[in-house]
């Protein structure tokens, strides 16, 4: 719901400074570690622009799944499917220290509003 | 029309945590955000430590609930400030309720503050409050595969408490499996197993704090 509500304050920000009123659809990327519950997402944003201008809007959700660096020998892993932050590195083995590099974000991608 | 932006959602919490940071950073005061799930016996370890510290540091709690002030009233009993937070419903508190709480503090003089977050392990995780550092606390009461099952609090934490381990003889936590998976997550991480109703293991746990405060008194100074 928190998540929800700074949302929409800020494509309300942005379709404001294009002077538009009413927004149609706002997308969200996800990074597959950012806690977002998508079903309840689409809830919380439903609830939120019900009786607004905005009370036909369409919410899109795009998940960016998880991708882990190896420090060690610098292998790039992780992608669809394998979005437990515990696994060791394909390249070296190694099961300590990898660095997310794709999984934390949470962004207001792009509006469309008239 | 199409407005393509990108922005970080969370930003408008993220530029409030800073804002916090910044004052507490300029008093110098020690900030620790304590998440945990329910039960894990957070209000127990603060009550200990604010009783066992009260000597060597002037310490302060924001307690945040769904409801009441239990755990403000209990922290409140060993002399500490406290300050409650009610989420009504929230499942995590935020800078902006850390902002409000602030005023309710008198923050001259203050060593620590802590700030224990409402029990849940997945959005406490999310929302900078402006601190620090993160504690994580797992009880041997609970499943000693949460920091695989949670990995974002356990890569984040500072530090982890395992509460409860007078408990352990009669359950069936794996202590090495508990602390092998959360090493993997995050390998500086501190770790202390606990019992708040003994006083096992609370020594290493103050001397992490101890350690902290020397660290960010140096730090401040150095500002």
């Amino acid at each position: 719901m928190a998540i929800a509500q700074s949302l929409l304050a800020m494509a309300e920000e942005e379709i404001a400074r294009q002077n538009c009123t009413r927004l149609e659809m706002a997308r969200v990327e996800y990074g597959a570690l950012s806690g977002v519950a998508p079903e309840s997402l689409h809830f919380a944003f439903e609830v939120l622009t019900r009786g607004t201008p905005h009370e036909s809007a369409r919410l899109e959700l795009i998940r960016l799944p998880l991708r882990l660096r190896c420090p060690f020998c610098g292998a790039v892993f992780g992608g669809e499917g394998q979005d437990a932050l515990l696994q060791p590195c394909p390249g070296c083995g190694e099961q300590f220290g990898h660095v997310v590099e794709q999984g934390k974000e949470l962004l207001l991608s792009r509006l469309e509003a008239r | 029309m199409e407005i393509p932006v990108v922005r970080n959602i969370l930003e408008a919490n993220e530029k409030m945590a800073a804002h916090v940071r910044r004052q507490l950073s300029g008093r110098n005061i020690l900030t620790l955000n304590l998440i945990s799930s329910p039960g894990a016996g957070k209000t127990s370890l603060l009550e200990r430590t604010l009783r066992d510290l009260a000597g060597e540091f002037r310490m302060a709690v924001i307690e945040g609930d769904l409801q009441t002030d239990n755990d403000a009233r209990r922290v409140a009993a060993t002399g500490a400030q406290a300050v409650q937070i009610n989420t009504d419903g929230g499942c995590h508190l935020d800078s902006n309720m850390i902002l409000t709480a602030l005023d309710s503090l008198k923050l001259d003089g203050l060593d620590i503050l802590f700030i224990e977050n409402v029990g849940n392990l997945v959005c406490p995780v999310e929302f900078d409050c402006g601190e620090d550092a993160k504690v994580a606390l797992l009880s041997v009461t609970e499943g000693d595969d949460k920091p695989e099952k949670y990995p974002l609090l356990f890569n984040l934490a500072r530090a982890l408490v395992l509460n409860k381990v007078d408990l352990l003889p009669h359950v069936d936590f794996d202590m090495a499996r508990a602390r092998s998976f959360a090493a993997k997550l995050n390998k500086d991480l501190s770790v202390f197993e606990v019992s708040c109703r003994d006083g096992a293991g609370l020594e290493a746990w103050y001397a992490w704090l101890r350690k902290m405060r020397e660290a960010k008194r140096a730090s401040s100074a150095d500002a």
